[in-house]
C-alpha cells in the first residue's frame, strides 16, 4: 500500500513513530486515555486528529505493550488507565536508542552540502 | 445546561461515527465509540458553549479518518473496487443488449465473483432487473402485452358463388386504455430500476471494505 505523502511526512512513518510516543508518555507512570490523547494532541505537529489515537491505543493493548485498569474517577464515569508492561518498556528502550541514531543520520544527510 | 444545538452537534458526530464503522467488529466498534464519548465528556467544561463543542469535535477529527485509522490498526484492508467491479456494473445494465442475454449473464458471474459486495448487494444486482435494460428495450420494441386483439370475421370467396367453410379471420392489434397506462408504468419501472441498481452497486463498491490479512 502506498503511503500518502501529502503532509510531507509519509503517514506510515508518522504512524510507526507515534506508537513509541505513547509508550514514552507512560514511562513515568500510568495515565488515563483522554489524558494520553490530549497530551499528544497538545504537542504541535504530532497528530492532526486526536480521535485517531484511540485506534492506536487499542492496537497497543492487543500487542501487550500496555495494560489497562479501570478506576473510579471523582468527576464522571470510570476511567481506563494505561501502564507500560515489561514488554512495552523493553520496546521503548530499544526504540529510543535506534531512533536517536536514525534521527541523527537523517539530519546529517538532509543538511549535507556538496563542497565545491 | 447544554443547548439543543450543542446536543445535536455531539449527537450528529456520534451518529456519523456509528454509520462509518458498521464494518468493524462489534466489540471494537462499541469500545471505540465508548472512548470517543468519554473523550468528549472529559474535554468539555460543565457549561460548554457551542464554539467550545465545535472546537473539541474538530480536534477529535473527522469520524471517517478515525474509522480509517482503526481499519488500518486492525489490519482490515479497504477493498478498492477495480476494473472487474466496474465492468460487472456496466454489463449488468447494458450487457444484455450489446450481446443479447449472454452479456448480462457474464455481468452476473462477475458480480458474484467480486468480494466488494455483500450477498444482499449481489441479490439486488441479480434480481433488479434480470437482464438489465434488456426487458425494457424488448417491451418498447414489441408492445404485445399492452394490446388487445380485435378480430373480425371476413367471409372469403372460395370460388364463384361459394362461401368458404370457415372464412378468414382478420385481427388487428389495438391498445386498450388501461393497458396503455399500465404498460407505460411498467416500462418506466423496467427502465429506471436497473439504472438505480447500477448506481447502488457503484456506490456500495466505492465504500466497501473486506477483512484482509
Amino acid at each position: 500500500m502506498v503511503a500518502p505523502v501529502s503532509d510531507g511526512l509519509p503517514s506510515q512513518l508518522r504512524r510507526g513513530v507515534l506508537e513509541y510516543c505513547v509508550l514514552a508518555l507512560l514511562r513515568d507512570g500510568e495515565r488515563y486515555g483522554f489524558e494520553l490523547v490530549h497530551t499528544l494532541g497538545e504537542i504541535d505537529g504530532m497528530v492532526t486528529s486526536e480521535g485517531t489515537l484511540y485506534p492506536l491505543l487499542g492496537r497497543l493493548r492487543r500487542e501487550g505493550v500496555v495494560e489497562t485498569t479501570w478506576r473510579e474517577s471523582d468527576a464522571g464515569p470510570p476511567r481506563r488507565y494505561y501502564q507500560l508492561t515489561a514488554k512495552g518498556r523493553a520496546a521503548l528502550d530499544r526504540f529510543t536508542g535506534e531512533w536517536t541514531r536514525f534521527r541523527d543520520a537523517v539530519d546529517r544527510v538532509l543538511q549535507q552540502r556538496r563542497s565545491r | 445546561m447544554m443547548t439543543a444545538t450543542s446536543n445535536r452537534l455531539i449527537r450528529d458526530y456520534l451518529d456519523d461515527f456509528r454509520s462509518l464503522t458498521r464494518d468493524l467488529p462489534k466489540r471494537r466498534r462499541d469500545e471505540l465509540l465508548g472512548e470517543i464519548e468519554a473523550h468528549i465528556a472529559e474535554a468539555l467544561s460543565p457549561q460548554p458553549s457551542e464554539a467550545e463543542i465545535r472546537a473539541v469535535l474538530d480536534r477529535l477529527g473527522d469520524p471517517e479518518q478515525i474509522a480509517a485509522e482503526e481499519r488500518e490498526r486492525l489490519g482490515i484492508v479497504p477493498k478498492r473496487a477495480g476494473a472487474l467491479e466496474w465492468i460487472a456494473v456496466v454489463l449488468l445494465l447494458i450487457g444484455g443488449i450489446v450481446v443479447p442475454v449472454i452479456g448480462w449473464i457474464v455481468g452476473v458471474v462477475l458480480l458474484w465473483a467480486s468480494s466488494v459486495w455483500t450477498v444482499r448487494d449481489k441479490l439486488i444486482g441479480t434480481l433488479v432487473v434480470p437482464g438489465g435494460l434488456l426487458p425494457a428495450l424488448y417491451f418498447t420494441v414489441a408492445p404485445v402485452w399492452v394490446t388487445r386483439e380485435v378480430c373480425r370475421g371476413v367471409p372469403v370467396q372460395a370460388g364463384p358463388g361459394h362461401v368458404g367453410p370457415g372464412g378468414a379471420i382478420v385481427c388487428t392489434a389495438s391498445p386498450t386504455a388501461t393497458g396503455r397506462v399500465l404498460g407505460i408504468a411498467i416500462l418506466v419501472v423496467l427502465a429506471v430500476a436497473p439504472v438505480l441498481t447500477a448506481i447502488y452497486l457503484a456506490r456500495r463498491a466505492k465504500r466497501a471494505t473486506v477483512a484482509g490479512a
